[in-house]
């Protein structure tokens, strides 16, 4: 539900970048760690950029993998995350198991973040 | 003609910024800052004034509480007898950095030791917003389950502290602190965990002792 100031936020970001030319495309990496739903941003997005530089712009949304590193041998610890199901589970799961040399002391370490990667003007 | 313009930088960076500001503030005026998530019902205003009760005339606290509606929660712990500024989200699911900038407009937090952010009941949306806080605690009570870690593991990987509430209840219910223990220790193994009654007060002096910990830990990093 906090999508609409998020991306009320990347548009703002999107429109700075532009200059006043036309946005085509954005570019954002999710982390499926994130608390930020892509099909709740895109609609926010359709809403929002109404009457804007970046009306019809193209979201292009990367997903960022889920990464947990291991605590005592600073390995990262493999995490089976599938498009689709729940990364929460995947990473319940990873900790679960825990690391190859043995220990449980896990950290996420990335995909958490919502980055704008780039954007896409016409000229 | 298309242009690829690089961008690279994260879409909440205004509240990421903001909250380092907040931060660098507290961290100057040594006040120890807490952020307290839970569902709601978990126990968070209760846990918060039998702490204040507890710590009164030993050190200074202040609250901000952040509901969706009312200042019921604010009046409680001013009638504890703290400082406290209510933040209503309206429709928001979480705290905000820019809400609380706004709140210590109307909180001296240099006459505070300790200032303890009551998060919005919510075990999801708070994990993902810094507030410039020097930890997360999580309050979950027994009878929402055992499981709740495993349902809701960001929430306890990205705490310092976890008071697990209602302990008193267990006798009646399937959920077992134990078992509530080992789930959270499993996502995050460095968590502090603290089983208690706000009701009976059983357990409370083990989480007590921890704020003060915690408050000579930022005192003495920063003398």
């Amino acid at each position: 539900m906090h999508e609409m100031t998020v991306t009320q936020n990347l548009l703002n970001m999107a429109l700075e970048h532009a200059q006043g030319r036309r946005v085509a495309a954005i570019h954002l990496r999710v982390g499926r760690l994130s608390p930020i739903v892509p099909g709740s941003v895109q609609v926010y997005f359709d809403f929002l950029s109404r009457d804007t530089l970046a009306e019809g712009a193209e979201l292009r949304f990367e997903m960022q993998p889920i990464e947990i590193t291991c605590q005592n041998c600073g390995r990262p610890v493999d995490t089976p995350d599938l498009p689709g199901e729940s990364a929460q589970a995947a990473m319940v799961g990873a900790f679960s198991a825990g690391c190859a040399c043995g220990s449980r002391n896990l950290r996420v370490t990335g995909g958490v973040s919502f980055e704008m990667v780039s954007i896409e003007v016409a000229e | 003609m298309v242009t690829i313009i690089p961008v690279l930088r994260e879409v909440t960076e205004a509240n990421s910024l903001l909250a380092a500001a907040l931060r660098d503030r507290f961290a100057r005026q040594r006040v120890l800052v807490l952020d307290v998530i839970a569902s709601p019902g978990a126990g968070k205003t209760t846990l918060l004034e039998q702490t204040i009760a507890r710590l009164q005339g030993e050190l200074r606290l202040s609250v901000i509480e952040g509901d969706p509606t009312t200042s019921i929660d604010a009046e409680r712990v001013v009638a504890a007898g703290v400082p406290a500024v209510q933040i209503n989200t309206g429709g928001g699911c979480h705290l905000e950095a820019h809400m609380i900038q706004v709140a210590l407009g109307q909180l001296d937090v240099a006459e505070s030791d300790v200032m303890i952010i009551e998060n919005v009941g919510n075990l999801l949306c708070p994990t993902g917003w810094d507030l410039g806080e020097d930890a997360k605690v999580v309050v979950a009570s027994l009878p929402e389950g055992d499981d709740k870690p495993l349902k809701y593991p960001m929430a306890f990987a990205t705490a310092r502290g976890l008071v697990i509430n209602k302990i008193d209840l267990e006798p009646y219910i399937p959920a077992r602190a134990a078992v509530l223990r080992e789930n959270a220790l499993k996502i995050n193994p460095d968590l502090a965990v603290f089983e208690v009654s706000c009701l009976t007060g059983q357990g409370l002096d083990a989480w007590l002792d921890w704020i003060r910990a915690l408050l000579a830990e930022k005192r003495g990093g920063a003398a």
